[in-house]
């Protein structure tokens, strides 16, 4: 089996059990957002209205946070495929701290909105923020336990050149809960 | 699609997947009981209130009724009844004490529960605290 | 049968077969009381009939998962059941407590069965479902962790599979959610919102599990396709079951007093709930197809099949129709419920139990991998008049509901609850006339139990 180019043959990189996984994420946050938008349209200006509350640089750079994140985990897979597991580790561990740099602002986020009064119940718009980036926020904790688990195995030694569907699959994932927040991102904070 | 689709993947999927849903709904559930003092009713929970619904248990309301449209479908919902009754509670024991014993020929009818006077305005106060409960305007009208 | 100890198997079904018999008696009782308000008024009124009819379901049920995992895990272990001793003490305990129950139901009035059970110590009684006196309930925790123990040390030390894991998380699941019964505050909303902790957490999520491990055994045995194969499916689909039901809690808490954000939370997630009921259709369907044997119990593979079709359109396609918030503002507490109800148990977990039934019968009872050709034909045709019959009340119940709703709750001049019932009891008189037709399936699955083989009835 060659395990190692058969992303070249078309098919989906990793362990095909983890598309089923993100097909169904991907299905629960495409519902999410048709939601939103129905929502939205009923009530554009209470929506548009709340969206100022909203802290936009901290979204934006959250933005810029999770692509960098991506990047590496793209680098980490060059790394592997390259037989290099050491820079491949490296290249985890960048992901893992630009992830944890995400929670980080996007807690101080949450705080900023808590010590406001703003919860759930709130209002609709706020039902929404806090539902989708709350459940978003899950998803990169998610990520970064799934890449912390490729990360033990990269540097015992358990992924090679000829081997490595395992960073395939962790990359496929954390991709997943970057390209959720692309659109999550201009959707809630900045489409007006 | 890909050749490789492993059984131990798709046990972590399971497993991971149920832990992290089942945190999320912990979650939500934590915030729920955070909002619901505000939509409970629970400052109006008195001990008459809470004998009321001791009998509304003991005698098995929910085997014919709904309330809050959860229970039996075969007798009418009361969540709302106080309202329906027009806001009376003396309308409601009337109706629960008036029941015959043999019942209605041919007719669907109420058991006679023999309940005491102090029962009686229990459940009535018990069915008024119900009907106070913020329900996200359900039922849809006084019908139930 | 491998092992010797799956013999205590048979009890339980015996008793899971016998239960279901008086469930659907009692079913029929409180359908006449549809129509014929008066019927058995007031020695048995319609919440003592109903409280039989739907708790007699659970413990059948229970009995029937109980006996399917004495058989199953000796099996699938590779080992003698840890102790079968326990187990036979365990199902007269359970069935005499269960039939103590059943009377004191039928004898006394529920308030009686209240006082005499204690029921001010810790008061647990006189909830949907949940009916059964303190007493019971610690009962049934007693015997469930006995039985947890007894399968739970079969397979620690015996071969783990993923079919026992499975079915032994999901029994685990459900005790343990069983424990939120005894929460009862006085605080209505929090009593509810634990309520479903145990209702919707048992029958759209551990309780899938155990009917994913069944279907599983049962699939390998029938098709001979790679355990490997349908294992990995069995963890996908039961990811998807638990990923969609966990927070699809939350379509039952639109209307109860708790916040309205479980409206969105509710609909997303339960929308999604018929997607692994849809994928254990096609698994079920697939398997049987690429099957590498003949097996000569046609009848098994008739139940397991009409199992996943009949859990994707009770369970799958009614659950759906009334999910959405806006849609269930109005259907909320009526017969759609009830039409609901209906197919999903019959389809998941009558069938489920039924299937296992099916499969095991013969190598318990007739030390043979399939009863007669004639025995099998009845059982064929129960299970086409059962399903059938099911079908039709369901559609009579959704028609019946969707006038309540209307009439009741849509129309301009809503009318009263009573006066609607009136006026809708056509669909009610159809309800029974084909729960009269189901109870006539049913007899015939008994039936099928004690028939004779053509050759043996011309010897005869």
């Amino acid at each position: 089996m060659t395990t190692s180019r058969k992303h070249d043959a078309g098919g989906l990189p990793g362990d095909f059990a983890i598309w089923i996984f993100i097909f169904a994420e991907l299905l629960v946050f495409g519902v999410f957002f048709l939601a939103y938008a129905f929502s939205r349209a009923n009530n554009v200006e209470l929506f548009n209205e709340s969206q100022l509350h909203l802290n936009r640089i901290a979204g934006a750079a959250n933005t810029v946070v999770l692509l960098t994140s991506s990047y590496f985990v793209v680098r980490a897979v060059a790394a592997i495929r390259a037989d290099n597991a050491r820079r491949c580790g490296h290249w985890l561990l960048s992901a893992i701290g630009m992830g944890s740099v995400f929670l980080v602002i996007k807690m101080f986020e949450f705080g900023e909105k808590f010590s406001a009064g703003i919860s759930l119940s709130t209002n609709t718009f706020f039902m929404f923020y806090l539902s989708l980036t709350f459940f978003h926020f899950m998803h990169v904790i998610l990520g970064i336990v799934i890449l912390a688990a490729v990360l033990l195995k990269a540097r015992s030694g358990g992924y090679s050149a000829a081997n490595h569907t395992g960073v395939e699959t962790g990359a496929s994932y954390w991709h997943m809960v970057d390209l959720v927040w692309l659109i999550l991102f201009p959707l809630v904070y900045v489409i007006h | 699609m890909s050749e490789t689709f492993t059984k131990s993947m798709a046990r972590n999927i399971y497993l991971g997947g149920s832990v992290f849903f089942f945190l999320l709904f912990l979650a939500l559930s934590f915030d729920t009981l955070g909002a619901l003092p505000k939509r409970d009713n629970r400052q109006n929970i008195t001990p008459q209130v809470a004998l009321g619904k001791k009998v509304w248990e003991e005698n098995n309301c929910l085997g014919c009724h709904t309330l809050l449209g959860e229970g039996a479908y075969f007798a009418p919902e009361l969540g709302n009844v106080y309202t329906r009754f027009g806001g009376s509670k003396e309308a409601i024991m009337g109706f629960i004490a008036s029941r015959p014993v043999e019942g209605i020929p041919g007719r669907r009818s109420m058991p006679q529960f023999n309940l005491s006077n102090e029962e009686l305005e229990a459940v009535a106060e018990f069915l008024k605290y119900t009907s106070e409960i913020n329900a996200a305007n359900w039922p849809p009208n006084v019908q139930g | 049968m491998q092992y010797s100890s799956q013999a205590v198997a048979k009890p339980y079904f015996i008793a899971a077969i016998g239960l279901f018999i008086g469930q659907i008696l009692f079913g029929l009782i409180i359908g006449t009381q549809y129509v014929i308000g008066d019927f058995l008024f007031p020695e048995i009124p319609f919440n003592v009939a109903r409280m039989v009819h739907t708790n007699l379901l659970i413990v059948w049920l229970l009995f029937g998962f109980m006996g399917a995992a004495y058989y199953l895990v000796p099996e699938e272990a590779e080992r003698e059941l840890f102790s079968p001793k326990l187990a036979i003490a365990m199902f007269w305990i359970f069935l005499v407590a269960g039939a103590l129950t059943i009377v004191g139901y039928l004898a006394v009035p529920y308030a009686t069965l209240a006082a005499a059970t204690g029921n001010d110590l810790l008061p647990t009684m006189g909830r949907e479902f949940l009916e059964q006196p303190t007493i019971t309930k610690i009962g049934i925790v007693v015997v469930a962790l006995a039985f947890l123990y007894n399968i739970g040390m079969t397979i620690i030390t015996g071969r783990k599979t993923v079919i026992n894991i499975v079915l032994l998380t999901g029994l685990t699941g459900l005790a343990v959610f069983f424990l939120f019964s005894f929460y009862n505050p006085i605080n209505l909303v929090l009593d509810k919102m634990f309520w479903w902790w145990v209702v919707h957490l048992w029958v759209e999520g551990v309780w899938e599990l155990i009917m994913g491990a069944i279907l599983a055994f049962v699939l390998i045995r029938l098709t001979g396709v790679d355990r490997e194969v349908i294992e990995k499916w069995l963890y996908v689909i039961i990811a998807m079951a638990l990923i969609t039901g966990i927070i699809g809690t939350g379509h039952h808490y639109y209307w109860i007093g708790t916040p309205e954000y479980w409206q969105w939370w509710g609909s997303i997630f339960s929308a999604l709930e018929p997607i692994p009921f849809f994928m254990m259709t096609v698994f079920a369907f697939t398997m049987v197809n690429r099957r590498r044997k003949e097996h000569p119990n046609k009848a098994a593979t008739l139940w397991a099949l009409g199992c996943a079709v009949m859990a994707f359109l009770g369970a799958g396609v009614w659950g759906f129709l009334h999910t959405l918030a806006p849609v269930n503002f109005y259907t909320h507490g009526s017969q759609i419920t009830a039409a609901h109800g209906h197919m999903a148990f019959y389809g998941a977990y009558v069938l489920i139990v039924i299937t296992m039934i099916s499969y095991a019968w013969p190598h318990l009872h007739h030390k043979a991998p399939a009863a007669n050709g004639r025995a099998q034909l009845f059982e064929m045709w129960s299970f086409w008049i059962m399903t059938i019959s099911i079908v039709f009340i369901t559609l009579f119940l959704t028609g019946a509901g969707i006038l309540q709703v209307y009439l009741q709750r849509v129309s301009d001049t809503p009318l009263p609850f009573m006066v609607v019932q009136d006026k809708i009891a056509l669909f009610y008189w159809l309800r029974l006339w084909t729960g009269v037709i189901f109870f006539v399936g049913l007899c015939l699955y008994v039936y099928s139990f004690f028939a004779k083989d053509n050759k043996s009835l011309a010897s005869s």
